[in-house]
């Protein structure tokens, strides 16, 4: 009997310390975060509004608090990291008003877009007397601008050769580039992420240039530039040469190399067209019910059709139809035949003042297809009355996008969308040849980004973030930039390229901590 | 002798050799029963009603009830080796209590009443927990209300059944990152119906054998509010009224439970229990909540339906328990039971953390007259395990510690 009670006891006994295993087998508080081959002493980032933090539309403090290299600083500390600066601006509100750039966009209670109230505290004094800064990212800077000495010269803003954010804290106004304050702060490591506003101005500005000559603006098409490797003679919009982009990316790493600093990581730019300004407003959001269908068909369409197919350029348009309907937009690359049109409706009975209005306005109009892309800036266009720029009355004949086309720098073309994905896979194929001859950490953002913009989206315990306006949660409201989840799913993508690249241990970042869309 | 002995040590490696139920069920329905590691196959008062109707026809008084109350002091961890960040829960004590009453208004048919609290769990993780989107706070309740009747059909066997009326609450607070705030969905008038039937047997003196089964009870939560904690200028997006509310409805299944026990008496004074429950998890593939309103679903079909796939398994629990008679009045009492958890590593459920479970139970009673107060603790062992949930793209590790006690008092009269 005892050894039946002995020998149940000593089973259980056996049994416990068999299968009792209680803890982690590594728990999370004794982890030492490891340098690998990398040193994070001095980290360096050198970039554009992306790197800066800016969002919304605008540069300001908390925006800069999540940026995503003060994200990965903030991790690189666990590693032997050093103070990461960044040249904070004055307030939350983030505008300049020296340069008139606005405070950040915010949602109004009725939930559209606004401005934040109030003045912006923010001047262009410099500020490089509490630098040097680490965060080197320039809002608006495209490649070539990082070697540009004098960005940061307030005599050369009028000019449109420097920069408003570089002026308030570069070291050497005068004669300092981005990268000249940067090779002299000897980086031990540095991120490098630029090239995105090479193309990005021109996708956002609908492929258009323009200039306002007292209180005027006029719009003409930009350059595709192939073949022109002076971007001193590129205006505003143009898409950079492949070559340039490539060409200052290995000068801004030789400039690095010069001063020892040969460690660091750098990313490709994402299609830029996969971002809420771009696919917030789809290409048919024209809604007409039956009865305005017929009657945009019998007082336009129908006789624009008979005019163009007369001049030759049939298939611009066809009859719209009850549902949604593509928006009537410019296409530059059509010939323009308002003569022509002007011409054909006088002799068809129109009076010769609406048949030179029509004529004009038409010249190079179309309607959207599928693929092409209307602008979230359209937003603010489309549905107005044409002629009275107001919200239209019931005797409004010409609704901008229904029955008027939109103007030009609303809209991608099919050819412009073509124009901005050529020239994104040119410069990231450049920026991987240098990753790998330079040896650095390469960021796929294009991948990743790519990732977010489709259904799935990406889900981080238990938060799905898509490329979706406001409620995909991971851009802010200028429909451009990430909100502070989206910047840290980059830093995330930033963290892992330095740890397989270095063997660095750096931890991730928990993305559900950072802002999102404020909601008023 | 040697066929029992053959019994117990099988039965030991059995349950080493197994992995082993857990879920929002909570067994801790009699105190003397939890020091023998929650065996069902004991007849001596009031409390066995819950474990099997038809042991009311055996206890050995006309009258005899039984009640108890047990304190849970239970702490998950979850840490995320790639984030290097780590959370505990700050649960309350849970308290699960239970009432049970039998009379023997004929020779051969026994009435008998059970109150308890079979499912239940209140998980308190921080608020910004990595899993707030999954749960920041949750308390599960059912109180289960028995009638029963027990006809003893022979001296040996008898057969029981009893209704089952559960009544419960459900209160869930969770992030709502995507809009800025938090979400709680509220019932605590979800209710369900079941029943209960079982056997027992007493083929000599020396053995008892319980075969019981518990039905399925869907708690149907019908009147739910769901409360959004978010800024006012998002109701109307949500179809909000103006307090931040929509209505809900949703199943919660308890599922149901197969036992089969046995007591043997080796000697007089000792005697050994062993138990095999089988708990139907499968029942919980999915967790549906269909608001009324508010578009925060993930069916393309219907916005306002949220389906979160559990995939729930089946699980199996092994339990071995002995007591022994130091005098006539004094009882030591011991046990241990194998516990597994009802999910995979890739559902891992963050509003019931459940483990693969080791628990060594013990206790004392003593008797004084037809009056006998019983106490008992146990320790829970159980194993740490990773967190992969692929729905949330949860990932992480988790582990967990609690223990039991709990304080009974029973009373046969005549």
């Amino acid at each position: 009997m005892k050894k039946i009670l002995i020998s149940t006891v000593a089973l259980s006994t056996l049994l416990f310390t068999v299968s009792c295993k209680r803890d982690f087998d590594t728990d999370v508080s004794s982890v030492t975060v490891t340098k690998g081959d990398a040193d994070f002493t001095k980290y360096v980032s050198i970039g554009n509004s992306l790197t800066s933090g800016y969002r919304d539309g605008a540069l300001y403090i908390d925006g800069q608090n999540e940026s995503f290299p003060s994200m990965i600083a903030a991790q690189m500390k666990l590693a032997g990291g050093g103070e990461f600066k960044q040249p904070l601006m004055a307030d939350n509100l983030g505008g300049i008003p020296a340069v008139g750039f606005t405070n950040k966009r915010v949602l109004t209670p009725t939930m559209g877009l606004g401005f934040a109230a109030g003045t912006g505290a923010t001047t262009l004094a410099n500020i490089y007397a509490s630098g040097p800064y680490n965060n080197m990212g320039v809002p608006g800077a495209k490649s070539y601008h990082l070697v540009a000495p004098g960005y940061g010269n307030p005599a050369n803003l009028p000019l449109g050769k420097a920069n408003p954010y570089f002026v308030r804290f570069a070291k050497n106004p005068a004669t300092s580039s981005v990268l000249s304050d940067a090779m002299e702060m000897k980086p031990s490591f540095f991120s490098l992420w630029i090239g995105n506003n090479d193309v990005l101005s021109y996708a956002t500005n609908g492929g258009m240039n323009s200039t306002t000559v007292n209180g005027v603006t006029t719009y003409t098409p930009a350059v595709v530039q192939t073949g022109n490797l002076d971007p001193t003679t590129y205006k505003g919009n143009d898409i950079s040469d492949p070559n340039v982009v490539g060409g200052v990316i290995k000068s801004v790493l030789d400039g690095l190399k010069s001063v020892g600093s040969t460690k660091g990581v750098i990313a490709n730019i994402p299609n830029v067209t996969a971002i809420p300004f771009f696919n917030r407003v789809p290409y048919n959001t024209i809604a007409l019910d039956a009865t305005k269908a017929a009657a945009i068909n019998s007082s336009l369409i129908n006789p624009l059709i008979g005019a163009l197919n007369y001049l030759g350029q049939s298939g611009r348009f066809v009859p719209v139809v009850a549902g949604n309907n593509p928006v009537i937009i410019v296409d530059n690359s059509l010939p323009n035949v308002s003569a022509g049109l002007t011409a054909v409706l006088t002799a068809n009975g129109y009076p010769a003042t609406q048949a030179a209005f029509l004529g004009n306005a038409f010249g190079q109009a179309r309607q959207a297809k599928a693929g092409e892309l209307i602008l979230l800036t359209a937003s603010n266009e489309l549905g107005l009355d044409a002629i009275t720029r107001q919200a239209p009355t019931a005797t409004s004949q010409f609704i901008i996008g229904a029955s008027f086309p939109l103007a030009d720098q609303f809209s991608l073309t099919s050819k412009e969308v073509n124009n901005i994905a050529t020239a994104v896979t040119a410069y990231n194929t450049a920026i991987s040849g240098l990753a790998s001859s330079y040896s650095l950490a390469l960021v796929d953002a294009n991948t990743k980004m790519g990732e977010l913009n489709s259904t799935a989206g990406i889900q981080f315990d238990g938060v799905k973030y898509t490329a979706t306006f406001v409620t995909g949660g991971s851009f802010s409201l200028d429909g451009v930039h990430p909100t502070g989840r989206g910047y840290a799913i980059l830093a995330n993508e930033f963290i892992k390229a330095i740890n397989a690249k270095y063997s660095s241990t750096l931890p991730l970042v928990n993305v559900n901590k950072y802002s999102g869309v404020t909601f008023p | 002798m040697n066929f029992m002995k053959k019994i117990v040590v099988s039965t030991a490696l059995l349950a080493a050799s197994l992995v082993y139920a857990g879920g929002f069920r909570v067994s801790l329905q009699g105190v003397k029963q939890l020091a023998m590691a929650h065996t069902s196959a004991h007849a001596e008062d009031a409390s066995v009603a819950f474990f099997n109707p038809a042991g009311i026809s055996f206890i050995p008084n006309k009258l005899s009830v039984a009640a108890g109350g047990f304190g849970i002091n239970a702490e998950v961890e979850y840490q995320n080796l790639q984030t290097l960040e780590s959370y505990k829960t700050d649960n309350p004590m849970g308290t699960p209590v239970y009432f049970a009453a039998a009379y023997k208004v004929l020779d051969n048919v026994s009435l008998g009443f059970s109150f308890a609290t079979p499912y239940g769990s209140t998980v308190k993780w921080p608020t910004d927990w990595a899993g707030k989107e999954i749960v920041q706070e949750i308390e599960l309740k059912a109180l289960y209300f028995q009638p029963m009747v027990s006809f003893k059909l022979a001296d040996w066997v008898s057969l029981g059944g009893s209704f089952i009326y559960a009544k419960g609450t459900v209160d869930w607070t969770k992030a709502v990152t995507q809009l800025g705030g938090t979400l709680n969905i509220k019932d605590d008038e979800a209710s369900g119906k079941g029943f209960g039937l079982g056997f027992y047997f007493r083929p000599t003196d020396k053995l008892d054998v319980s075969i019981a089964y518990r039905s399925p009870v869907d708690m149907k939560a019908d009147k739910g509010v769901a409360t959004f904690n978010i800024s006012p200028s998002l109701y109307p997006l949500v179809g909000l009224n103006s307090s931040g509310q929509d209505n809900f409805k949703a199943v919660l299944p308890l599922v149901d439970e197969y036992t089969i026990g046995a007591t043997y008496k080796v000697t007089p004074k000792w005697q050994v229990s062993g138990d095999f429950n089988y708990s139907g998890w499968d029942q919980y593939y999915a967790l549906t909540l269909d608001f009324e309103k508010a578009p925060i679903g993930n069916q393309a079909s219907d916005p306002t339906v949220l389906i979160t796939p559990k995939n729930w398994k089946s699980t199996k629990t092994w339990r071995v328990g002995t007591q022994y008679m130091f005098t006539d009045a004094l009882a030591g009492r011991l046990g241990y039971y194998h516990d597994e958890s009802p999910y995979a590593d890739s559902d891992f459920s963050a509003e019931s953390p459940s483990f693969e479970a080791n628990v060594i139970t013990g206790g004392i009673g003593y008797k004084w007259k037809g009056l006998g107060i019983d106490f008992s603790g146990a320790y829970n062992f159980q194993t740490p395990r990773e967190v992969k949930n692929s729905f949330y793209n949860f990932n992480g590790q988790a582990k967990a510690k609690a223990y039991y006690f709990g304080l009974g008092l029973s009373y046969n009269a005549f």
